[in-house]
This record gives structure tokens, C-alpha cells and sequence, in this order.
């Protein structure tokens, strides 16, 4: 539990302009946990001993003389949100989320987080399900069978209050008296008809709203898009309705592979255009339309390992059989990866090898 | 800054030779950064103790105070003397309120006034972001406690705002009336580390005394007969507002120069009377309590109390305003045992009872509601509302949200079951305070002794000026002589009826008298609720008399009154005797649209608006086009019906509509 003094102390370091979220929180641990001092006495600390004993530059020195001489003003607004039901919590406090600190970690975990309503969801069970912003019927209905799911189970939606899949997941989950989150992109003050509207609910400890830039910030498009790392961040478990080769979707899913984190997604129908089987090559759980899991078939087996292999270079198809040990003629392995559409071949000095296919990369990096 | 270079300093900005000794070791202190509670008596100048200060610092100096009437005269003072400051309150336009905040952002202000309700806007705190603060001050830190006189919710808010604070921040608080109870709650919701400066309390120059009376005549003939030997200007107090206009009327009718004041005058009123104060306009001004604080005249000679207060700790208070400049002067009680009564019914009456705190709290769990909707929605009255709110407040069970510019009542999720201990605990203490104040009017013994030792000071013993000390007793019984005046007085003494507005063509009217006043309101009562017939002559002629006295020989195209739900045709009657004596027309047709309920029923103004809202008609239009009429009823209350059909009256043309009753309640009458 923090001292309520501290808050304006959490704002100002916070929202530092232009720092990188690792940047504050490497700070942050330096302060208490290395130097193992309070705000109070940091920010009475000289230019030079900022410098010197936790080494920073000249302009983040600027930039903490001109947090410093915000601090009251930060009291100020610290004090209006707590009047007004908002609470505060900071990144060692017991309340923090810890699915979005074991998920983000030093590097882009939030310092501080804005919130009303029934803070306990932080750490209940988390899901949260990802899609398109013009999702197909069937990943709609896919949506709320998944919603209805976790309102039963007792693990809750995060939403990002988003068009599609995701505010369809979030009005699901209330629909079905379950839990949710909701992770603004915008500042927490902004947000009144959004609590108007979900005032029964959050009366009722059903419904947390979530913010973790200034209260006051506008929509932004930037804002919009950071807060989607939040969304996966807060959720223990991704479901993903619907996915395009590029898009929001897509890079969020890939990255959430890359950081080996369970990803589901709904096994398409053989006519939808979407890269859903795609991602269950690249390592994603495939699931059925109410969330099972569905057993790999032995060629869809084949086709993720092959994946895998490749994805470090190209290779011959010897070097192919023996790596997977394919208890299959050379020849007719050769016929086969020819026949896949996601392999293609390639001469160098003329011999033969097989390498992935690229990919249109629309794979914006979401992270720094 | 040692005390010789800040002496310096202070004759170059303030032409002041030196500070007091408690007055540097408070500036001391707070140059150094620390938090002080300072509580000093009236006139010892506290305000330097942060003014001077605030002229050294870099930043900015923010200075919470109710006293609206003092920030406008401090900052006066202040830009007098060449330092830049300014008010922000609820009294001035929004957009000069705007663009002193741009300016304190900007850095061009020294020193920013606050009243406290001004914190939640959101205006305010956009401003306040880029601020440079350099100190805080809350002037009447007293308000912060509900162990005070005073208490008023917001201050509680700039608790929470000084908590948050960086430390090594300059946090000033300052009072002249805190006893040792209320210090202490002080010091611990400020934060412990608050240093205490106390003065003593002794007011050399008060002659107190209490005069024992055994009613209200006898008061005021104790009054005719004070106020024609008194030197000098005063302050009268009353405890009700209709007093304020009762005495002041009389005393203008014994040929005494006075002035009446309560908090029902509008901010132009109000800020007049309080101009002529300063000027001595006025031999003396009738008033509540709402006057004087923090007004700075240094010589008001005397002061008078018709009516017992709640508190030793009020009493000094209310009494503290008066001669500061150190010459003698009067402090008068009048004292009948019989006044425990009304501040008995304010503490019995201070906290609704508890299934009425389950109204709104049932209502907030539905959906976010203004006060004017939590009236709706509940059938509580305004105060009712606003104490419960508080309450519930001070408990965390329901917060105070912005939605845009309306300020809205949330259900906090998680909240607290309602604790009801701390409401009994508050309503023993008052009872108890009250006791006190019973004993200080019948003490034989020094009376500034008895006050100071209330406050925590035990160094009197003998002021030597108190009428204990100078062993006299004073007692004042009704001549034949008063009596008479008196009652040639109340005869011609009517109430006025206050329903002109901006949307209407009413004029005040007037009632023939209060309800509560000779058998005025037992008689109605008995015609309209007990079958008593038509109202009797005397309440005709009276009512007579009371539109001669204030209208004349003025004459009206047209007599309407208001029909009634219950009791039949009295009012009726009662227009038709008026109007046939004054030989105006009458008309019957002004009716009524839809059922409407007894007013009565109704807790609150809004309901009762709202209950009235359209429901009479008239017909035919042209009728009223043009014409001067005078609206009759029997009883006027909050005038939510006179003013409903005032307002329908001038929509269809009426050039002048003026009301005239026969009872005016003051409030809670009907039961």
C-alpha cells in the first residue's frame, strides 16, 4: 500500500516526455531498489548527483528539474482523481497486474496505472480476444462463444473497447455477468460517457476500466496503438477470431509467438480468406468455434515443423528429410515441398534448395 | 534571511518597522520549509505571516480561505502596495476567474486566493498543471475539523491536497479560534510533523456581560433603549434570518439608524451593506452570523448576541470581529434560558435520520445524480441532501465526480457499510458544547477567563472588565412604556414577499404577518384544517392594512387568486371581501390544470416546483394583457405557486402581478 504522497511523485516520473517506458522503470528500480531511497529525497538530490549516481544525460536531467517543479501540480490532480474514485497503482504495489508484469516486464510494463472499479480483476484469470476490425460473422459468433466462455469459467475479457471482435468480446463477457477489463487509449479523465455507460456494472464490481497514460490525454492514434500491447499484456491467454497476413492483428499475434505466449486461434473454414491457418503454422494453438483444441493432423504437423526448420535459412532436401528424419524417398519429398504454398525453391550454383515464401511485411514493429 | 535582513525587507514592501516575536518564528520556519498550525487571536495579524513570505519565494503562493469578502480586500491591499495578486471564487464571472488562473499560470501573479469549492473544477486543474508552487496556506484551518464550529466539507479536500504534497513543501494554517480538541485534529489530519504556535487569547479591551431577559419583547427594549447611549458602530446578531428583519425594523422604528443582513440577500445586497459598514453608514447592522467575518474594520464598538449560540467556541468567534483596534469596547448576551431551545432543535435536527442516508445511497447505486436529482429522486430537502452527501463523502461511500461541467454523486464500488458510531459520537459533543455555552451565560465568574480557558488558554483569571469582575448583574424587565411601543410596532410591521425574478413581471408582495406571530397562524389553520368557517374579519382588515401600508392608494385593473386543493372556497371568499373593499374587479378564472398535490407535502423546492410546473391556466388570454393584477392566497411558503403563475401570467401579457397574503412561514412551520 503506497504512501498517498508518493502518487504525484509516480504521475511526474510517468510521464516523462519522450522517455522510453524501460528508461523510467530502470530509474525507478535504481532509486528504490538500489540506491534504496524514497522519491522524496531523488528529487531533492542536485543536477550533478543525478548525473553522477544514476547516470543520466543532460537532457534527462532537464527534463527531472522540469518534473520537479510540476510535483504540486501533479498533487493537485492526484488528489481530484482520488476524490473522484480513481485509484492509482503503481508498479510495486500488490495490486499490479502481475500477468502484465510477468508479460511486459522492465522493458515495457507501465509504471502506473489509472483505474476505477473492482481492482481485484488485475490478477483474476485473464483473456482477451483479438480480430479484426471488420471481422466475418463466424468470427463474431466465435467471439461471443469465447466471451460466454470465460464468463463461466471465471476469467475475465480485456478489451480495448476497440470496433469489432474486441468490443463485441467486451459487451459478451458483461452480457454473460462476467468479469472485464477495459484498457482505454486515452487518458482516464476523458473517458465519461464510457462510464456512464458501464456504470451499473462497475457499481456492481464487474467492470475495471483501465488507463496508463495522463489522465487527461485525448484519443490519438499513437495512443491507440500502444494501448494495444497493454491489451495483450493484462491477458493470460490470446484468442484470435480472425487474422490478415499484415495488419494490428497479425503483428501483435507474431510478436506474442515470438514471446512463446499461448496464442489460440479459431481453425478457419476451407473457403475464408484470412491467415488464421498461417499463424497455426507459425506456432498458435488451433481451436475450434467454441475454444477446444483441436488435434493437429499429421500433415498440418508436418507443414509447422517444416516451418520452424526453414525459418533459419533454406535448405536441400536431403538436409530437409534428415533434419526431420521423413521416412519418405527424396524424390517424393521433393514433389511435396514443391506442392506446398508456403515453400518456394531456389537455385544457388545450381543446386536446389527450399526456403519460405516472404511475406507482404506489414509487420510494424509494435515494441520499441 | 536572518530576522534583520527580513525586517529590512519588510519596511521596503510593507512599511512595517518589525514583526511580532510569534510572527518571525513562524516566517522562520516556513523559509526553512516546514508545516505550522498557527493560531492566534483576531487583530494579532496572520495574514503577514504568509504575505511577507510569499513575496520572497520564486513561485507562486496559493491561499485557501472561505471569506470571500476578505479576499477581495486582501488582494486590495496587497496590489496597494504594489504586489500582484488575485481572487478566484464563486462570486466573480467565469471568465475572470479564466483569466486570473492563465495569469498565475503565466507566473504574473504573486499570491491566488482560493475559495475551497473552487478545487474540483476541472478548469482549476488544468491551470493548476503548470503552476509554479512555492507555498500553501489555508486562512480558518478550524473549517478542516468536525470537532469546529465551522466545518466545511471542502476543506477536508485541501487535507488530502497538503498530504500529497512534496515534502519540504511550506504549509501555513492559521486560526483564531481552534480549542485544544480542535487543534489536535488539526495537527493529526495535516500530518504529524506540523509544529504548533499558539498565542494567548486575551482581548484586553472587551467589557463582556449577559443581561437576563424573559422574552423577546424584553429584548428588544433592552436594544431601544442600549442603542440610544452606545458610542460608536455595531453588529447585532440574531440567531434566525427573520429576526434580522424584525429587529432591524424595529429599532428603525424607535428612530435607531440599522441596517439588516443575512445570507438570503444577493452578492450586490450583500457586498453594499457591507461597504456601508466600513463607512459607519449605519448606527448598527442586524444581522446572522454571515456577516463580519473577515471583514476588516478595526472599530466596531460593540457587539450584541439576541440569541444564544451553539458554542463557547462560536461565541468567541462571533465576538472576536469586534474592536481591533485595542479601544474599549462592548460585548453584550441577552440572555433568556428559554433560547436553549433553537440551537437545541439545530443539533438535535444537524444529522437526517438513518433511513434517509439509505435513500440516497439506494438512489447513487442506480446511476451518477446531481443534487437537484438526488432531491427528485429522494424527497429530502436541500440541507438534508447536502449533510448525508457530506457524510458520505467523509466515509468513501460515494465519490464526487465531474461529467463535464455538472458535478455528479458516484457509488464507490468496494465502499464501507455505513458507520453510524462517529454521528452520535459528534451529536454528544455538541450537546455538550452547548451545555458549556448555558454556563458561561449563568456563570458568576470571569467571563474572559471562562472563554480563553475553553480555548486552551489558562493564563486569564481576571480580565477586571466583565460585568462578573466588576460585580453587577444585569436584568431587563418590560416597562408598560416598551410594551406599548412595541406593540404600535408590530401592528404596522409586514412581511415581505420575495418573487420578483428575471422572468416575470411579479413584484414583492407582502403578507399581513407571520405566520407564527399573535393568533395569526392558529386561526388559519383552524378555518382551512379544522372546518372553522370562512377567515374572520381581523385577518381581512389586517391584510388590508398591510397592502395600504406598502402599496397605498395604487390601483389594480384586476384581483386573481389562487385556487386551491383543499379547503373549499376560503381563499375564494377571502379575495372576494379584498377586492370588494379595495373596489378592484375580480375574476374567477384562474385555474387548475391538472391535480396537483399539497405543497406541503413536499420536502424541497425543487419537487415543489416541479409539482406546480404548469398546472394553472387562464382564460380569456386578453384579459390579463396589459393589465396590473393582484394575486390573493392565504398562505405564502417557499412561493413556488405564486411564482408559477406569476411567470404564466406575464407569458400571456399581465404587465405587473403583485401577491398578497395573509401568513408568511418562516420554514418548517406547516408541519
Amino acid at each position: 500500500m503506497n504512501d498517498v504522497q508518493d502518487f504525484a511523485y509516480w504521475m511526474a516520473l510517468s510521464h516523462l516526455p519522450n522517455w522510453r517506458t524501460e528508461k523510467v522503470n530502470q530509474l525507478i528500480v535504481e532509486i528504490l531498489h538500489n540506491q534504496e531511497i524514497t522519491f522524496a529525497e531523488f528529487f531533492n538530490l542536485s543536477a550533478e548527483q543525478w548525473k553522477k549516481a544514476y547516470r543520466l544525460n543532460d537532457k534527462e536531467t532537464t527534463d527531472l528539474i522540469s518534473a520537479r517543479s510540476e510535483l504540486a501540480s501533479y498533487s493537485f490532480v492526484a488528489e481530484s482523481l482520488l476524490e473522484q474514485g480513481f485509484s492509482l497503482i503503481p508498479i510495486n504495489s500488490d495490486e499490479y497486474s502481475k500477468t502484465l508484469k510477468d508479460n511486459l516486464k522492465t522493458k515495457q510494463a507501465p509504471p502506473l496505472l489509472y483505474v476505477k472499479g473492482n481492482k481485484k480483476i488485475l490478477n483474476e484469470p485473464s483473456v482477451a480476444v483479438v480480430g479484426s476490425r471488420n471481422a466475418s460473422e463466424i468470427s463474431l459468433e466465435f467471439t461471443r462463444n469465447i466471451a460466454q466462455k470465460c464468463a463461466h469459467d471465471y476469467r475475465a475479457v480485456v478489451s480495448g473497447f476497440a470496433k469489432g471482435v474486441d468490443k463485441l468480446a467486451l459487451d459478451a463477457s458483461i452480457e454473460f455477468n462476467g468479469h472485464s477489463i477495459i484498457v482505454l487509449p486515452q487518458g482516464i479523465l476523458t473517458f465519461s460517457s464510457g462510464f456512464k455507460k458501464y456504470y451499473q456494472q462497475i457499481v456492481a464490481g464487474d467492470v475495471l476500466v483501465v488507463s496508463t497514460f495522463h489522465p487527461k490525454a485525448p484519443w490519438s492514434v499513437g495512443l491507440a496503438m500502444n494501448r494495444n500491447i497493454y491489451i495483450y499484456g493484462l491477458a493470460k491467454e490470446i484468442y484470435v477470431a480472425e487474422s490478415d497476413s499484415k495488419g494490428g492483428t497479425w503483428a501483435g499475434v507474431m510478436d506474442g509467438l515470438k514471446k512463446r505466449r499461448k496464442i489460440y486461434v479459431r481453425k478457419p473454414e476451407s473457403d475464408e480468406k484470412n491467415a488464421n491457418n498461417l499463424l497455426i503454422l507459425k506456432g498458435a494453438i488451433p481451436v475450434n468455434m467454441n475454444g477446444d483444441q483441436i488435434e493437429i493432423n499429421d500433415e498440418d504437423n508436418l507443414r509447422i515443423q517444416l516451418t520452424e526448420l526453414l525459418s533459419s535459412g533454406y535448405l536441400t532436401t536431403d538436409e530437409i528429410k534428415d533434419k526431420l528424419q521423413l521416412d519418405i524417398e527424396p524424390k517424393e519429398l521433393g514433389y511435396f515441398l514443391s506442392g506446398l504454398d508456403f515453400i518456394e525453391p531456389m537455385k544457388i550454383n545450381s543446386k536446389k534448395f527450399f526456403r519460405l515464401k516472404e511475406l507482404s511485411s506489414d509487420q510494424t514493429e509494435l515494441f520499441q | 534571511m536572518d530576522r534583520t535582513q527580513a525586517e529590512q525587507k519588510l519596511k521596503q514592501i510593507f512599511n512595517l518597522d518589525r514583526f511580532y516575536d510569534d510572527q518571525w518564528a513562524t516566517i522562520d520556519r516556513i523559509f526553512n520549509g516546514e508545516r505550522i498550525l498557527l493560531i492566534e487571536k483576531t487583530g494579532f495579524g496572520k495574514s503577514l505571516c504568509y504575505q511577507f513570505p510569499a513575496t520572497q519565494f520564486s513561485g507562486l503562493t496559493v491561499i485557501f480561505s472561505p471569506l470571500i469578502a476578505l479576499m477581495r480586500d486582501q488582494v486590495k491591499y496587497l496590489q496597494g502596495i504594489g504586489i500582484a495578486a488575485g481572487c478566484v471564487n464563486s462570486e466573480q464571472e467565469p471568465e475572470e476567474n479564466t483569466k486570473l488562473l492563465e495569469q498565475a499560470q503565466q507566473g504574473k501573479i504573486k499570491i491566488l486566493y482560493i475559495a475551497p469549492e473552487r478545487q474540483e473544477n476541472l478548469e482549476w486543474l488544468e491551470a493548476v498543471r503548470g503552476m509554479n508552487l512555492s507555498m500553501v496556506v489555508i486562512d480558518e484551518a478550524h473549517c478542516i475539523s468536525i470537532w469546529g464550529h465551522d466545518f466545511r466539507p471542502a476543506f477536508r479536500r485541501i487535507i488530502n491536497l497538503v498530504k500529497l504534497l512534496p515534502a519540504r513543501f511550506s504549509v501555513l494554517a492559521t486560526t483564531a479560534t481552534a480549542t485544544p480538541r480542535v487543534a489536535g485534529d488539526v495537527v493529526i489530519q495535516m500530518g504529524e510533523d506540523i509544529h504548533l504556535i499558539r498565542g494567548n487569547l486575551l482581548r484586553a479591551n472587551f467589557s463582556l456581560r449577559v443581561v437576563w431577559v424573559r422574552s423577546e419583547e424584553a429584548k428588544m427594549a433592552w436594544l431601544g433603549e442600549y442603542l440610544q447611549q452606545v458610542e460608536g458602530n455595531g453588529l447585532i446578531y440574531t440567531g434566525t434570518r427573520v429576526n434580522t428583519d424584525l429587529f432591524s425594523a424595529w429599532l428603525n422604528f424607535v428612530g435607531i439608524d440599522a441596517a439588516n443582513y443575512n445570507a438570503g440577500f444577493d452578492a450586490e445586497s450583500r457586498k453594499e451593506i457591507e461597504d456601508g459598514l466600513l463607512a459607519n453608514r449605519w448606527k448598527c447592522i442586524v444581522s446572522t452570523n454571515a456577516l463580519g467575518m473577515g471583514i476588516d474594520k478595526p472599530d466596531i464598538r460593540f457587539i450584541v448576541h439576541t440569541q444564544l449560540v451553539q458554542s463557547p467556541i462560536h461565541y468567541y468567534q462571533e465576538i472576536g470581529r469586534a474592536g481591533r483596534d485595542g479601544k474599549p469596547t462592548e460585548i453584550t448576551l441577552l440572555y433568556n434560558p428559554a433560547d436553549v431551545d433553537l440551537p437545541l432543535y439545530f443539533i438535535k435536527n444537524s444529522k437526517p435520520s438513518l433511513d434517509k442516508y439509505f435513500r440516497i445511497i439506494d438512489a447513487v447505486k442506480q446511476e451518477p445524480l446531481g443534487e437537484h436529482d438526488l432531491m427528485r429522486r429522494t424527497n429530502l430537502t436541500q440541507t438534508q441532501v447536502r449533510v448525508i452527501r457530506a457524510d458520505l463523502i467523509d466515509q468513501g461511500i460515494i465519490k464526487e465526480v465531474m461529467y463535464g461541467r455538472s458535478k455528479k454523486y458516484e457509488y464507490h464500488f468496494g465502499a464501507p457499510e455505513l458507520d453510524v458510531k462517529p454521528f452520535e459520537a459528534l451529536r454528544k459533543f455538541k450537546l455538550a458544547e452547548l451545555d458549556k455555552m448555558v454556563e458561561y451565560a449563568e456563570s458568576s465568574n470571569c467571563r474572559m477567563d471562562f472563554l480563553c480557558r475553553y480555548l486552551g488558554d489558562a493564563s486569564v483569571s481576571r480580565c477586571g472588565k466583565c460585568d462578573n469582575d466588576l460585580q453587577q448583574s444585569h436584568v431587563m424587565e418590560l416597562t408598560a412604556y416598551w410594551q406599548r411601543e412595541i406593540d404600535k410596532f408590530l401592528d404596522d410591521y409586514y412581511p415581505e414577499l420575495p418573487v420578483e425574478t428575471r422572468y416575470s413581471n411579479l413584484i414583492n408582495g407582502v403578507a399581513s404577518s407571520y405566520y407564527g406571530f399573535s393568533n395569526v397562524g392558529s386561526t388559519i389553520h383552524r378555518c382551512k384544517y379544522e372546518n372553522g368557517g370562512d377567515y374572520p374579519a381581523f385577518l381581512i382588515k389586517k391584510t388590508l392594512r398591510a397592502f395600504r401600508h406598502k402599496f397605498g392608494n395604487e390601483k389594480f385593473d384586476l384581483v386573481l387568486y389562487i385556487p386551491p386543493t383543499e379547503s373549499g372556497e376560503l381563499v375564494k371568499n377571502f379575495a372576494e371581501r379584498i377586492a370588494k373593499t379595495l373596489s378592484f374587479p375580480i375574476s374567477h378564472n384562474l385555474k387548475k390544470l391538472k391535480r396537483t398535490r399539497p405543497q406541503k407535502v413536499f420536502q424541497n423546492s425543487v419537487l415543489k416546483r416541479d409539482n406546480v410546473k404548469d398546472a394553472f391556466v387562464f382564460e380569456p388570454h386578453y384579459a390579463v394583457a396589459n393589465k396590473k393584477i393582484l394575486l390573493i392566497d392565504d398562505i405564502f411558503d417557499s412561493g413556488a405557486t405564486i411564482k408559477e403563475v406569476g411567470r404564466m401570467l406575464t407569458k400571456l401579457g399581465a404587465a405587473k402581478i403583485v401577491p398578497l397574503v395573509i401568513a408568511k412561514t418562516i420554514g418548517g412551520d406547516i408541519s
